[in-house]
């Protein structure tokens, strides 16, 4: 187990400084000065020039890059072009709202998608079968913004049960975090859930049709026992890598829902600072975010063991 | 998973299920003190420091914590601010402005001449991005606390507006300027305090009952960030938000039906136009501008663009603004056109012409643009890039022809000196006039108002007929607000003050 945590740690190290790199490189090769987007449009090449030797822009790329690296190993992402602000600073402030929405989304789209998968994969071709099928074709071919205004317009503008926007953290206000995160999660809840669903549904059909399953069957055990403990159970493992990698995802921000509701999260965060070439926060919030799928996929890996004893992690 | 992890689930569901029934969860209070104006603005600020953003959104939030020295009144004509009278020399190079007394920061210590000197030195020496407005300023001194004294190279008749348009020259505090805490935590002397900041979310103000003007008739003012209009909207409807300026053009006539809700437009005083790279081939050519400016449509353009909330302008200063002259020397005339185009040896005219979707009524506009001069024989093709890339390719001069617009000008020389005279500032598209820089460098010299006006009219008509710019509308200013919010105006320049709103019950 240390041995297997110490290798996922040196692997994840060597990851996160290959999307250094890359991060690095492709914010200075697409056009676009930061400078220029701080400036406006009305501006005198002395503004510039000043500008751009304080933001450390004059300096070699190569040693623009070193110097980056270097404070990242101690903590220190750089300052926002922006806001001035140290960017660990504004990656943690954003962090909450991001990781509460991605939490709620995802009780949603388990919640629904494993007894939906399941129910669908024990009642094979039958109607119900093809009314999960149908729905859940339909949750991941819509586009979630579609999804979440027309919440808006319904529950909101219409009914006037939810607030249509807005954020309030979860520890000062529950229930008011609550009234707000149902509908940006439930939005991409749904399409998380419907990918999880179908997932889930071939993996339970392949595992009902298994020869372990027949052998409980043949021992005598009730079905409902057959389907707990051998077929879900047994299921389980692709079914948790899909779920890592959409949790993964919804961590790393959903912009277009997060500009929808309004919601302050990574997604937006990064947009702006990609539309304002504000290279640190970009850097910084790939990084956090390439760092959170690395800790999502060893908590996959470890869960194997935990589902399948004949797993074993070394 | 264990039983106590279980039971959250659940306890989770039934919270889940319980927000979805009426009335229960719901915080329907306007702001945390139920009595306050929450504002929707479509982005959030990059930084609160005035000297240093260049943002929109900062500055709708900044209006209400800062001031100047002087300020535009509703009819942009230049009044008292921190500044309570000015005085100008004999000679025209010194002007002596009389600071208001008893104005205090937002942190209770006194505001004072050395302020403001601070402030303008520290715009000039640091190179801020408004430091041209002072080019001409040769020294800033406050011979006593009360007194600022700024001695010109040359007589600036346009001082006021230059110092007082834009709240970019706001005068700030020193101590919060070195604590770095400026960009996030402003101290000002204006209308209302900063309070608190939400990023991502919000930023709240309240009312600074000591403020010169008279103390704000609502405790607080919320600028939330919302986006998507849709939800703008919503919110507005829902009663979350009391005002917006996040209403899509496609969107007035609906919202404007809506008796529940106020919505009032204002002729911008911004203006949208397109500009051909001179410095490129055949664009050099006067008579291909001018083909162009006959060949598109300005009616059908606004139409399309701004679904009519905008006035078709051939200049650029619109008939709000005191130094509006009307002219408008180009028609529709694809014939027209077509002559100018043969006369001056061009055929196959192909286009690049640089849109941005972050302003999508270039993008629009670059469709309608190519189908309407497609009918002349040149071929537009619309170049969609984001904003970053596309400041970089007019900085370096690589497109045909952009569309862009102008905010936030006041003065007739905001308008057309640093745009169009040959060593202007943002002369991007390289065009050199002899006789405008002369009427230019005339109004800048003139004393007179009108004899100022009648300068830059006569470098305004010469600009629109060599086409440097072609000029195309003025956007209206949209606003719109809950019938609750009274006291409230839209202003033509977009500034958005809440210093005299109030919440009726």
């Amino acid at each position: 187990m240390l041995r297997f945590t110490l290798a996922r740690a040196g692997h994840a190290a060597a990851v996160l400084l290959g999307v250094t790199v890359v991060v690095f490189a492709l914010m200075h090769l697409v056009p676009g000065d930061p400078v220029r987007v701080a400036l406006g449009t009305q501006y005198t090449p002395e503004s510039y020039q000043a500008l751009r030797s304080a933001s450390g822009l004059d300096r070699p790329l190569i040693s623009q890059y070193f110097h980056y690296v270097g404070s990242a190993l101690t903590g220190d992402l750089g300052v926002s072009f922006r806001t001035g602000e140290p960017v660990t600073l504004v990656l943690l402030e954003r962090l909450p709202a991001t990781l509460s929405l991605a939490f709620a989304a995802m009780v949603i789209a388990v919640g629904l998608a494993i007894p939906l998968g399941v129910y669908a994969a024990t009642h094979q071709g039958r109607i119900s079968d093809t009314i999960v099928r149908v729905v859940s074709q339909f949750g991941v071919s819509v586009p979630d913004f579609w999804l979440g205004i027309l919440f808006i317009l319904l529950f909101s503008s219409t009914l006037g049960w939810l607030p249509p926007s807005g954020y309030v953290p979860l520890t000062e206000d529950p229930l008011g975090w609550l009234s707000r995160v149902i509908m940006p999660a439930t939005a991409v809840g749904l399409v998380s859930g419907a990918i999880i669903t179908r997932f889930v549904r071939s993996a339970v059909l392949e595992s009902l049709g298994s020869e372990h399953a027949r052998t409980a069957r043949a021992k005598g055990l009730r079905q409902r026992i057959v389907r707990s403990r051998h077929v879900v159970r047994n299921a389980m493992v692709p079914v948790v890598t899909v779920i890592g990698v959409q949790a993964a995802i919804l961590m790393g921000g959903v912009i277009v829902i997060e500009v929808v509701f309004a919601w302050p999260g990574l997604g937006r965060l990064t947009f702006d600072a990609v539309s304002a070439r504000d290279y640190p926060v970009v850097q910084g919030a790939v990084l956090l975010v390439a760092a959170l799928f690395l800790l999502v996929s060893m908590a996959v890996d470890l869960l194997y063991a935990r589902i399948d004893p004949r797993i074993s992690i070394r | 998973m264990g039983r106590l992890s279980r039971w959250t689930c659940v306890a989770l569901a039934s919270a889940l299920l319980g927000a979805c029934s009426p009335g229960t969860g719901v915080d329907r209070g306007l702001s945390k003190d139920g009595s306050g104006v929450v504002a929707a603005i479509a982005g959030e600020p990059d930084q609160l420091d005035p000297h240093r953003t260049s943002a929109y959104f900062s500055f709708q939030v900044l209006e209400n914590t800062f001031d100047t020295l002087v300020e535009p009144d509703r009819n942009l004509d230049m009044r008292p601010a921190l500044a309570e009278r000015w005085k100008v020399s004999k000679d025209r190079l010194t002007w002596t402005f009389t600071l208001r007394k008893g104005v205090t920061w937002h942190d209770g210590s006194e505001f004072g001449a050395d302020d403001v000197v601070y402030s303008y030195r520290r715009i000039i020496d640091e190179k801020l991005g408004n430091a041209w407005r002072f080019d001409g300023v040769e020294d800033i001194s406050a011979p006593d606390d009360s007194t600022v004294r700024l001695e010109l190279e040359k007589p600036m008749y346009n001082l006021l507006s230059r110092i007082g348009g834009h709240k970019g020259l706001a005068i700030v505090n020193k101590r919060n300027v070195e604590s770095g805490k400026i960009k996030t935590r402003p101290v000002g002397t204006g209308p209302f305090s900063f309070d608190d900041y939400n990023p991502g979310e919000s930023i709240r103000l309240k009312a600074n009952s000591r403020w010169w003007g008279g103390a704000p008739k609502i405790p607080s003012l919320t600028f939330r960030f919302i986006p998507e209009p849709t939800t703008a909207l919503a919110d507005l409807e829902a009663g979350e938000i009391n005002w917006t300026d996040n209403i899509p053009p496609q969107q007035v006539e609906r919202v404007s039906q809506n008796e529940d809700l106020e919505l009032d437009t204002e002729v911008g005083n911004d203006y949208w136009y397109l500009a051909a790279n001179q410095d490129r081939k055949p664009f050099g050519d006067p008579r291909v501008r001018k083909a162009i400016a006959y060949g598109i449509d300005r009616k059908s353009i606004v139409q399309a663009t701004q679904y009519g909330n905008a006035s078709v302008n051939q200049l650029a200063i619109p008939k709000t603004n005191p130094w509006y002259t009307a002219y408008s020397p180009y028609s529709h005339d694809p014939r027209r056109a077509a002559r100018l185009l043969r006369s001056a040896g061009v055929r196959n005219l192909k286009i690049d012409m640089l849109v941005t979707k972050e302003y999508p009524e270039t993008v629009i506009a670059g469709q309608v643009i190519a189908s309407q001069l497609e009918k002349i024989g040149i071929t537009v093709k619309p170049r969609e890039v984001d904003f970053a890339t596309w400041l970089d390719k007019q900085g370096k001069g690589e497109y045909d022809m952009l569309m862009l617009g102008w905010l936030g000008n006041l003065d007739a020389e905001d308008f057309y000196y640093a745009q169009h005279h040959s060593k202007g500032n943002f002369n991007f598209q390289k065009y050199s006039s002899r006789k405008v820089d002369e009427l230019l460098e005339a109004g800048q010299k003139e004393s007179g108002r009108k004899a100022r006006k009648e300068r830059y009219a006569r470098a305004a008509r010469q600009i629109a007929d060599d086409a440097s710019y072609i000029y195309l509308y003025n956007p209206d200013v949209v606003q719109v607000w809950a019938p609750q919010l009274r006291g409230y105006e839209v202003r033509s320049d977009g500034a958005i003050r809440f210093r005299d709103a109030r919440l009726a019950d």
